[in-house]
């Protein structure tokens, strides 16, 4: 296997793009400490040494587990994973310490999924588990002395002094479960019986898991107060319930149920009426409710087109910009270069991820990529989106830059199953060869 | 399923597209806007933390400077000489922003200046202090010699070279104390702000170039020399005959002479005893259309390109104003009615006469220097406007000579001196006058041309422009042409 051409360039391209984030992520850390205060950081080496130290592990442990895996995904996620840390340590030097333990952690999530996960169908025979599991993450902050309610959404869980957020891993755990299970009904969701006007519809009693997806959204909506998690819970199952059946419908179906979904939430929550009227118009509420948009939007235009570099700007303007704006700060301090950048890395990697999917011949592994990059596109956008007034704002993080432990973890575990995913599909590759080569062989 | 997953992989591809857009719409083409955006308080706090450069008097006098403190913003800006500069200098406020020469040279007092970033590139990596100084036209001197000559009265005291446009000095009363706004303590200086508000005196206003006040007979200099130049008068053509009141027409109402006085005769005799009828008759012959052109020519309804923030423009109506109001014609030639000027404008109306019928561009910058003290940048004086030619400017000075040497403006004699100057005592309409004067001297090489103005005196003999201004004017005159 090691031998294989295909898996040895692979492994140099993903090496060689690791030592370049590396070199990037340095570069702006030390950049970053002589914008702030002229002086190199004292804990350079060793900070250095950590974060190469992390990239190596990650791309071994992608060499051993999973050789035939996709070279883009991982020095992307750790581009972007190098970048944010430089932004949490240059805006909450108090959290940097936090940050660098949660992607050692997120490092080690990503390596014990890929060992844990030797291949990608063993977890499909875990899905009503996986089902339960993540209904269960999602609702848990809602339980009593243990869920906490911060900044007015209840997404928290805390056990003594180690808090998270379930609804982060909860995500990836409950596409699994939708993955699986659209794989095996996909033939009777997509069977339909009711032609009206030349229209086909889905027979009543296959709306049932829509409705129910639909019914979790709202409930995360209503109870937990996060709306970017419920659009994204929403968006991610409509979205693989029409890729697994190719029935369009689906997606009118939804849309309509969103809506309906959207005007309940509108007419009945204040703070969704208020995310709406400050989307429209935050300069009415400049000094409070809008005041954090507007801080946003003034960092975008002061970095401009080169930005104001590294430790320059004065980013902490903005509340919160250490966890939901970070990307304003990387606009100002970057400017328009460094946001395109981030945008592009986003985009590569959903179009890796979309290319895993399209290549995975098992339907339940196509379905799992697609859901899982759906994960890290629409929710890279429902954030990037509201940070720049595009959408009304939602607070969710932006993957892998954001400050915070749960966000990251998770991220990086899915990142462990698309190259799991990939390897599979490259394995499989390897093996049909092999058996053609031993096929012509045997004629010979 | 494959074709789906493209499918979604355009609809994604789509939405980055439309962040795409979205960046360069925010970081690009509405930078700017959202940059001089008023609540956009973030240049103000980069310019906070950063060093910036001191400015100071012609005579060296340090009246604005950072010094370093010991909180978030570092650097603390001080105005050692508080309320005498106060409208020159403006202010350096994180609540309220910048004002005066704080606001027009903020980008070379914080280096941001390209003719200075330029000079400095060399230096980027060494760290260098990149900030510049700025040295202002005006001296501490006179400006205290004008504002002990307000002696606590509401007006203004303009002088300026004539040659150059440099201000001299351009105090006003009343005035505030810069520090007060520029205190990091913002609870106090938002409660100081609101007194300075509600202060009905309005202190914060500079009188000089931002408001406007009826001109009365000073703005005679403006419709003499519109005379002269239309040919509408000469300086022995005609003789205006002597009256007590004019009857205008269309208007039963009469316009008098000042105090009741009987007067007439030709141009140098009517200017140098301010002599209404005469005038109002003479702005009716110069006719609307010229009388408003030959106004416009001296700066009017233009805002002086002085280097200080927000000038206002001094006013004269437009010709089809007094198509049907002929009587307004009358009263706007002798600075009543519908006229209204800076005390920076009437200033420039008495430099523009003194050299040669040029007004020369008014400002106080006179150099900027980097920290290391190279020169940066030195004011060129360049003309403004060319108000009437150079003989008539001449005839004008000559008449207002006259006006100084025995007439109305006796008070601003100086002894050895010769000085040109002209009176006014601007009815309000309210049972006060705005009293003025202005001049220039010496009058056949003229080195300094001021305008005094007080507001609102009382409407009396003894309390005219002659009588209080003119004193005023002399004493800067004198000390300015003391100065070296």
């Amino acid at each position: 296997m090691d031998r294989d051409p295909v898996v040895a360039v692979r492994r140099t391209t993903e090496l060689g793009l690791m030592v370049l984030a590396g070199v990037v992520i340095a570069g702006a850390y030390v950049l970053a400490a002589l914008g702030r205060s002229s002086s190199l950081p004292a804990n350079l080496v060793p900070l250095l040494v950590i974060i190469l130290g992390l990239l190596v592990a990650a791309h071994m442990a992608v060499r051993k587990l999973a050789p035939g895996a996709d070279p883009l995904l991982l020095p992307l996620a750790g581009l972007l994973n190098g970048i944010g840390y430089v932004f949490v340590a240059r805006l909450r030097p108090d959290l940097a310490g936090f940050q660098a333990l949660w992607t050692v952690l997120g490092i080690g999530a990503f390596i014990a999924t890929l060992a844990l996960v030797p291949r990608t169908r063993n977890i499909e025979r875990f899905r009503y588990t996986l089902a339960l599991f993540g209904i269960g993450l999602l609702l848990m902050p809602l339980v009593p002395v243990i869920g906490q309610t911060i900044n007015g959404s209840r997404l928290w869980v805390k056990f003594g002094p180690v808090s998270f957020q379930p609804g982060e891993l909860s995500k990836i755990v409950l596409v699994v479960f939708f993955a699986s299970y659209l794989v095996e009904k996909r033939e009777l969701l997509s069977m339909g019986t009711h032609q009206v006007a030349g229209m086909w519809l889905p027979e009543i009693r296959h709306l049932g898991p829509i409705v129910l997806a639909w019914s979790f959204s709202l409930i995360i909506m209503f109870f937990e107060k996060d709306l970017g998690s419920s659009l994204l819970f929403f968006a991610l199952f409509i979205t693989m319930l029409w890729v697994s059946t190719a029935r369009g419908v689906y997606l009118g179906i939804g849309g309509l149920m969103f809506a309906v979904g959207a005007v309940l939430a509108y007419t009945s929550f204040d703070h969704v009426r208020t995310r709406v009227a400050i989307w429209l118009d935050p300069w009415a509420v400049s000094n409070d409710a809008g005041y954090q948009i507007i801080q946003g939007l003034f960092a975008f235009a002061a970095g401009g087109i080169a930005g104001a570099n590294l430790g320059q700007g004065s980013p902490q303007r903005i509340p919160a910009v250490a966890t939901d704006f970070t990307f304003a700060a990387i606009g100002e301090e970057l400017g328009l270069l460094g946001t395109v950048a981030v945008l592009g890395a986003f985009l590569l990697m959903v179009g890796a991820g979309l290319r895993i999917a399209m290549r995975a011949e098992p339907p339940f592994e196509k379905l799992l990529a697609t859901g899982l990059t759906a994960i890290l596109g629409i929710q890279s956008f429902i954030i990037l989106a509201g940070v720049t007034r595009l959408v009304p704002l939602t607070g969710i993080t932006l993957p892998f830059v954001s400050y915070g432990g749960s966000s990251l973890i998770s991220n990086y575990v899915l990142l462990a199953l698309l190259l799991r995913i990939s390897d599979d599909q490259a394995h499989r590759a390897a093996q049909a060869a092999g058996a053609q080569d031993s096929t012509q062989l045997g004629i010979r | 399923m494959n074709s789906q997953i493209r499918t979604l992989g355009i609809v994604l591809m789509v939405l980055f597209s439309a962040l795409f857009v979205q960046l360069n719409n925010l970081q690009i083409f509405s930078a700017g806007r959202l940059n001089d955006h008023p609540i956009n308080t973030r240049t103000v706090v980069r310019d906070f933390t950063e060093p910036r450069g001191t400015i100071q008097t012609k005579d060296g006098v340090v009246i604005a400077e950072s010094v370093e403190v010991d909180d978030d913003f570092e650097r603390l800006r001080r105005y050692p000489e508080g309320e005498l500069f106060a409208h020159i200098t403006g202010y350096f406020s994180f609540t309220f922003g910048n004002e005066g020469v704080e606001r027009t040279y903020n980008d070379a007092l914080t280096g941001r200046d390209r003719k200075v970033t330029l000079d400095r590139l060399g230096d980027i990596l060494l760290e260098k202090d990149k900030t510049a100084n700025v040295t202002l036209t005006v001296s501490k001197s006179l400006q205290q010699i004008a504002t002990d000559g307000l002696a606590g009265r509401k007006g203004s005291v303009v002088a300026i070279d004539p040659r150059s446009g440099a201000i001299l000095a351009l105090a006003d009363y009343p005035s505030y104390d810069p520090n007060t706004l520029a205190s990091h303590n913002q609870d106090e200086v938002r409660q100081a702000w609101a007194a300075l508000n509600a202060d009905e005196g309005r202190p914060l206003l500079p009188r000089t170039y931002r408001e406007r006040y009826f001109p009365g007979s000073s703005f005679k200099v403006v419709t003499a020399a519109v005379a002269l130049a239309t040919g509408v008068a000469s300086l022995s053509q005609p003789v205006y005959p002597t009256l007590t009141e004019l009857v205008l027409p269309q208007s039963s109402e009469p316009l008098r002479n000042f105090g009741g006085s009987s007067c007439g005769g030709p141009l140098p005799e009517i200017l140098r005893v301010s002599c209404n009828t005469a005038f109002a008759q003479m702005g009716m012959d110069i006719g609307a259309q010229r009388m408003a052109a030959g106004t416009n020519q001296f700066g009017f309804n233009k805002v002086p390109p002085i280097d200080l923030p927000f000038g206002a423009e001094s006013a004269f109506p437009d010709p089809s104003a007094f198509v049907r109001n002929i009587p307004a014609l009358a009263k706007s030639a002798i600075g009543q009615q519908d006229v209204a000027a800076t005390p920076l404008q009437m200033a420039l109306v008495a430099a523009g006469i003194a050299n040669n019928g040029v007004i020369m561009v008014p400002h106080v910058m006179a150099e900027v220097r980097d920290s290391r003290a190279e020169l940066i940048e030195q004011y060129q004086p360049k003309p403004w406007v060319e108000a009437v030619p150079p003989e008539v400017a001449h005839a004008v000075r000559d008449m207002m000579i006259g006006v100084v040497a025995a007439g109305s403006g006796a008070n601003a004699q100086i002894p050895g001196v010769a000085v040109a100057g002209k009176t006014g005592t601007a009815q309000t309409g309210l049972g006060t006058s705005h009293t003025w004067f202005i001049s220039f001297a010496p009058a056949e090489a003229p080195r300094v041309a001021v305008a005094v103005m007080l507001e609102n005196q009382p409407s009396a003999n003894e309390f005219t422009g002659g009588a209080l201004a003119a004193p005023i004017a002399r004493d800067v005159m004198v000390a300015a042409l003391a100065a070296p």
